[in-house]
């Protein structure tokens, strides 16, 4: 993508205004890299159809706070890098969509309660007639009643 | 309000502003300012009269701001 022309710039004023190609920046990388700039500048959108096959977008910005020359032709090569950026994290979303519409389901299913495990389905209706309360591998019995119990064996062995 | 100043203006291109965030923005505005919104070929021209001179800030500007983010809200939604 090439950067956004400088069309006028009027450091005075502390306002300049780029130009973009409509064919190489969709609408919405232009909204993205816009709305970082809105808290401070003021931005103006406009398209000039007269120009070239698809037309060109004219982005009009103006400091909130008293800009220099350096920190107008700053904010325009943020406005060019912000643009990038917008375009690189909207190729990154539609390349991953089904994965995120995949996570985001599952997780709001799993907030609704209903996605539980097919296997932990399947398995509820299975009965092995235990009891909560039963413990056939002695997980329950105290270290203690475990170690005297072998301890005795010992020194009835040793006796 | 005191002394207000003439009316000003401002042209939205269509395709990027939509309409109801402009009356949205206007009605936000509307103690600063008076607005008329009229299509205008492909842009909506948005005169904006009777701005507040005590206003804090410049109106027309924050106005453009304001109808521009909640375009971008809007179409949001939609997507």
């Amino acid at each position: 993508m090439t950067a956004p022309a400088v069309e006028t710039f009027d450091p005075a004023q502390g306002r300049m205004t780029l130009a973009l190609d409509v064919g190489l920046y969709p609408t919405d990388v232009l909204y993205g890299a816009a709305y970082v700039f809105i808290d401070r500048a003021y931005v103006l959108l406009d398209r000039d159809e007269s120009a070239g096959k698809s037309g060109r977008y004219l982005v009009h910005l103006r400091g909130k706070a008293p800009l220099g020359e350096a920190d107008l032709r700053a904010m325009a090569g943020e406005f060019g890098n912000e643009l990038l950026s917008q375009a690189l994290r909207r190729k990154i979303v539609k390349a991953n969509q089904k994965i995120i519409e995949e996570i985001a389901t599952q997780a709001i299913a799993g907030a609704a309660g209903g996605a539980l495990p097919t296997d932990f389905l399947a398995g509820a209706g299975d009965d092995d007639g235990l009891d909560f309360l039963d413990d056939p591998l002695g997980i329950a019995v105290p270290w203690e009643e475990k170690f005297k119990k072998k301890k005795d064996d010992g020194d009835k062995e040793g006796a | 309000m005191g002394e207000a100043t003439a009316a000003v203006v401002v042209r939205l291109h269509r395709a990027l502003y939509m309409q109801q965030a402009i009356k949205e923005a206007a009605e936000a505005f509307a103690e600063f300012a008076s607005f008329a919104i009229a299509r205008d070929g492909g842009h909506y021209a948005v005169t904006i009269g009777d701005i507040d001179p005590h206003a804090d800030g410049d109106v027309v500007a924050e106005f453009c701001n304001f109808a521009l983010y909640h375009t971008m809200q809007r179409k949001k939604k939609r997507l």
